[in-house]
């Protein structure tokens, strides 16, 4: 029983989310009265998740063992390619599942009391609901697609949400900065799927996992390079580490279940999913191994030198995600996940009572430490973030903007010269560019035939046709009326019969 | 009595029933009106059960000599090529009716003639014989006239003269050509199924002749460049539920009749072929061209609906399987989309008094119903995906393209144009300042929201699950893609 409701576990805080914006779209949950009914909804829905995932828990425990693979249905098919809608229940996703479950729901009931009385309470729940949707997606998929699905969604979410203050100039730029660095590992993520459907022609765990032990070894590393990406932008590691840094604009719960505890595991679950293909690539583990290293490097030394609990943390975190690509570069794949499990759980406590620390601590804040202040270009580094930020502007933004201002004038100089500038408010029937003054000649041509050929000598003129027979008949009439013309036709008549 | 006999009785049961009714009571006689068109809507929707779409031929029929020494009779049938039809006639009738309620003027005669008109275009689609059919062809004159002439706009009489004045020229030739079928065939009998297989053994020189009179009679109707005249003075100056029913219904009498005509000389219909592409190129391009130049509303309508009959007459041209699914479901989709148009543009006027697109601008904010639905239909008319003009315009083009190739490049060039048109009009309609004195206008209300949820509705069903719909078509429009993929082209 607990299996068929599988689909419900994320299914339910997405229609959480879809019913809250319909609600706020027609009015009927805004303001503080909304607030409550919001709230009420979020949590039934995040509370039936956990439920139910807790009931196939209880139930694997007795049987013994996890449900596994499950399908659920198909969604599409397309020639011989089938997705298929399916979830992946084995001891790693249910345990997985499970923690996200339980964790979105306590921040969920940690927020209700948090946000109140701010302004776009029911956003946030919104997107908060959509994303422990998408993280119960990530890590319940039966299928690389699906957990594409999820991976996007909760890259939506964290934007919606870093974007927070809309009204923010920083938190806005912090926003994008986090999206676009995020969709380079989604870019990688599409390239690794691209792969999997070319080479094995599905993309369900099972036959994926199968299938790279048939690979040569540059088609696995290249699958296995593609995923890795991936999973380092969403985790951010090295070299995508710094926009985590910029994400914690968002209210504080919202940080906590992002970038504490759940979505910056999401990289280190997919790795671990992945591990039979790792396997077969053991020329990556060295370079898993020193991405790891250096992201422990960075969040550590940049976590000495932070003066707020907030950024210390998320530093301390990005130390922690990469001791656990440490261990995974390692092969020590079980361990990876007990870090995962007892890290989120500790990181988002540490995050939800950071607003409150000042309260709780006694001690003031330690100071930077000793050696490290006398490491003064070390120290630099570490407050400057070691220039990630800029290195990467360098390498990508500026070229990117220069190229940008190019083709802009190309498009100036010759596009719109051509196909024409569309201004909103111009005259009816006029174009603009080459294109719509050929069409704008053309219509006039058409219009004069119409006006003179088809209205005036066609209708009009056919009327005026009619009533010049007519008149014309008439005056045949009158005359015929006259009686000696009538007496002359009847004489005429007379003379033709005779 | 059989069901079709009933549906063609039910509209001018209720005219009768108007026309005995005191006059002033205008809530009695909308009710009335109201109820006979209900009435007929699902009677027509009945006929969905009872009908086989699995079989090509004419289903429900009824037979009764009218005239022996004539060889005439009465005879009633569908097929899946006429069932839509009917379908589409009884909904926006309905529609027409649900939008008159603003004609306050002598409102007894309004709506006993427009439930006459129902009724003789219910005829039309159903008749199975050609007498019975010019009868009701003519029938549905009337009406029209005295609809246009004594509630349109200010131009009224001109318009209503003209517009039967062109139709009654186009019906002379279309008389001339069945009576010439009629003695060329010799089978004494009207009816289509004798005329029918008559006609398919007559000599090509004689097919031709007959398809040239019924092309003209039927292309005034369409209407067929350059027989337009009547089209937009007519379309601007009926009262806005009229609109409805000649841009929704009246216009497809004439490609239905061409798709029977078709069926009916095989031979000549290919000999016609480049002929009828070129026609259909023309309508499309030029009527979009003209419509791109009104700033009048309904005028810009009235044209885009010259180029998207245009599409159908493309379909039939195409003489394939695909090419016809293309032009009845376009008949169909035009159907709804000008009927949703008028509507919409009518109400506005309504309440504005004013057709000029330059009077209007973001109306989004004070009207947002009017925006939506009106997006939407005008989405519709370009064909965008999900919605039933994609589907018919998908069909069509594939069909031509199957027979001519890249020739079929004009027609992409005249969905550009429309695009052009409706993109223009939306942005004229909904972005801007809000002017001071469009503040006051009233959104749709509870009736004309109906009225334009069921249009959009139909739109975006056909849209999105077209196959209903094209199976209830299915084996009529395959029994005639075989005849001419017999013919060999």
């Amino acid at each position: 029983m607990p299996l068929k409701l599988i689909p419900l576990i994320p299914l339910l805080p997405l229609l959480a989310a879809l019913w809250i914006a319909i609600g706020y779209a027609f009015g009927g949950n805004r303001g503080e009265v909304g607030e409550r009914q919001t709230s009420h909804l979020a949590l039934f829905a995040s509370g039936m998740s956990l439920l139910i995932i807790l009931a196939v828990d209880v139930m694997a425990l007795v049987d013994g063992t996890a449900p596994g693979q499950l399908l659920v249905g198909e969604w599409l098919a397309v020639g011989s390619f089938v997705l298929n809608i399916s979830f992946t229940l084995d001891t790693l996703g249910l345990a997985m599942t499970t923690l996200v479950a339980l964790i979105a729901f306590l921040t969920l009931r940690f927020s209700v009391n948090y946000m109140h009385r701010e302004a776009g309470f029911q956003r946030f729940f919104m997107v908060m609901s959509l994303f422990s949707g998408a993280m119960l997606l990530i890590v319940s998929a039966g299928n690389a697609a699906l957990m594409f699905i999820g991976w996007e969604l909760a890259g939506v979410s964290s934007y919606l949400l870093i974007a927070y203050l809309f009204d923010r100039p920083t938190a806005t730029a912090s926003a994008t900065r986090a999206f676009i660095t995020n969709r380079v590992g989604d870019a990688a993520f599409i390239l690794a799927l691209f792969l999997t459907i070319t080479w094995f022609g599905g993309v369900e765990w099972p036959d994926l996992l199968q299938g790279v032990t048939r690979l040569d070894g540059l088609g696995a590393g290249l699958l296995a390079g593609a995923f890795l990406i991936a999973a380092l932008a969403k985790s951010a590691q090295f070299p995508f580490a710094p926009w985590i840094g910029r994400a914690l604009e968002g209210p504080t719960p919202s940080s906590a279940i992002f970038y504490g505890s759940l979505m910056v595991h999401a990289g280190v679950y997919l790795l671990l999913r992945l591990a039979p293909l790792l396997e077969q690539v053991p020329a990556l583990s060295p370079l898993i191994i020193i991405i790891g290293l250096l992201s422990t490097l960075y969040g550590w030394l940049g976590a000495q030198v932070q003066s707020d609990v907030k950024s210390s943390l998320i530093f301390a975190t990005t130390a922690q995600v990469g001791l656990m690509f440490i261990t995974i570069g390692l092969g020590w794949y079980e361990v990876a996940a007990l870090h995962l499990m007892a890290h989120a759980s500790w990181r988002a406590l540490q995050f939800l009572s950071a607003p409150s620390i000042l309260v709780q601590s006694e001690k003031p804040p330690r100071a930077v430490a000793a050696w490290l202040r006398r490491q003064r270009w070390l120290y630099h580094a570490s407050l400057q973030r070691f220039w990630l930020d800029d290195v990467s502007d360098a390498l990508l933004l500026r070229p990117t903007e220069s190229l940008a201002r190019e083709v802009e004038h190309f498009d100036s100089a010759v596009v719109n010269r051509v196909v024409g500038h569309v201004q909103s408010h111009s005259e009816i029937g006029t174009g603009r560019g080459v294109a719509g003054r050929a069409m704008e000649w053309l219509a006039i041509r058409l219009e004069w035939l119409e006006e003179n050929l088809i209205l005036r000598s066609g209708g009009e003129g056919l009327i005026g046709l009619i009533s010049r027979i007519g008149s014309q008949a008439q005056a045949i009439e009158k005359l015929l009326e006259r009686p000696r013309y009538l007496w002359l036709m009847i004489m005429a008549t007379l003379v033709v019969i005779i | 009595m059989d069901s079709l006999t009933l549906l063609l009785l039910s509209p001018f049961a209720g005219a009768i029933l108007i026309a005995l009714l005191p006059g002033d009571n205008r809530v009695l006689l909308r009710g009335v009106a109201i109820a006979a068109s209900v009435i007929a809507l699902l009677l027509s929707w009945m006929l969905l059960l009872s009908f086989d779409s699995g079989s090509a031929a004419i289903q429900l029929d009824v037979g009764v000599d009218w005239n022996r020494r004539l060889g005439t009779s009465f005879a009633l049938g569908v097929d899946g090529i006429s069932l839509p039809m009917v379908l589409l006639a009884t909904l926006l009738s309905l529609i027409a009716v649900l939008a008159s309620a603003s004609i306050t003027e002598n409102a007894k005669g309004y709506y006993a003639l427009l439930l006459t008109l129902e009724s003789a275009m219910l005829g039309v689609f159903m008749a199975q014989d050609w007498v019975l059919f010019y009868v009701f062809w003519e029938l549905t004159l009337i009406p029209l006239f005295f609809l246009i002439n004594g509630w349109g706009g200010s131009g009224r009489q001109g318009a209503a003269l003209n517009f039967v004045l062109y139709t009654m020229g186009g019906s002379v030739f279309m008389l001339l050509a069945l009576l010439l079928v009629f003695d060329e065939v010799g089978s004494h009998s009207f009816a289509f199924a004798d005329i029918l297989a008559g006609a398919h053994g007559l000599p090509a020189e004689t097919q031709l002749l007959i398809f040239l009179g019924f092309l003209i009679g039927f292309g005034v109707k369409m209407p067929l460049f350059p027989l337009h005249g009547w089209l937009p003075l007519a379309h601007v100056e009926a009262p806005s539920p009229v609109s409805i029913l000649l841009s929704g219904v009246l216009l497809k009498m004439g490609s239905y009749g061409l798709l029977r005509a078709t069926a009916m000389l095989p031979e000549a219909a290919m000999a016609m072929q480049g002929v009828l592409l070129a026609l259909a190129l023309i309508a499309i391009i030029y009527g979009g061209m003209l419509a791109w130049r009104q700033s009048d509303l309904k005028r810009m309508v009235a044209y885009s609906s010259v180029s998207h009959m245009g599409v159908v007459l493309l379909g039939i041209a195409a003489l394939n399987v695909h090419g016809i699914t293309g032009a009845v479901m376009q008949m169909v989709a035009h159907g709804l989309v000008a009927a949703a148009l008028f509507l919409l543009i009518g109400l506005l006027y309504e309440r504005t008094h004013t057709r000029d697109i330059n009077d209007y601008s973001s109306l989004v904010r004070i009207t947002p119903r009017f925006a939506f639905f009106t997006s939407l239909a005008f989405v519709a008319a370009i064909g965008m995906p999900g919605t039933a003009g994609f589907v018919a315009e998908l069909h069509a083009l594939i069909g031509g393209f199957e027979r001519w190739g890249w020739l079929v490049i004009g027609v992409s060039l005249g969905v550009l144009i429309s695009a052009a048109y409706a993109v223009r009009t939306l942005t004229r309609l909904f972005t801007g300042p809000v002017r001071q004195e469009m503040r006051g206008i009233r959104d749709l209300e509870r009736g004309e929201l109906m009225a334009a949820s069921v249009l959009s509705l139909g739109i975006l069903l056909l849209g999105f699950a077209p196959a209903p719909a094209l199976q209830l078509m299915g084996a009529s429009v395959a029994q005639l893609g075989h005849l001419f993929a017999g013919i060999g082209g």
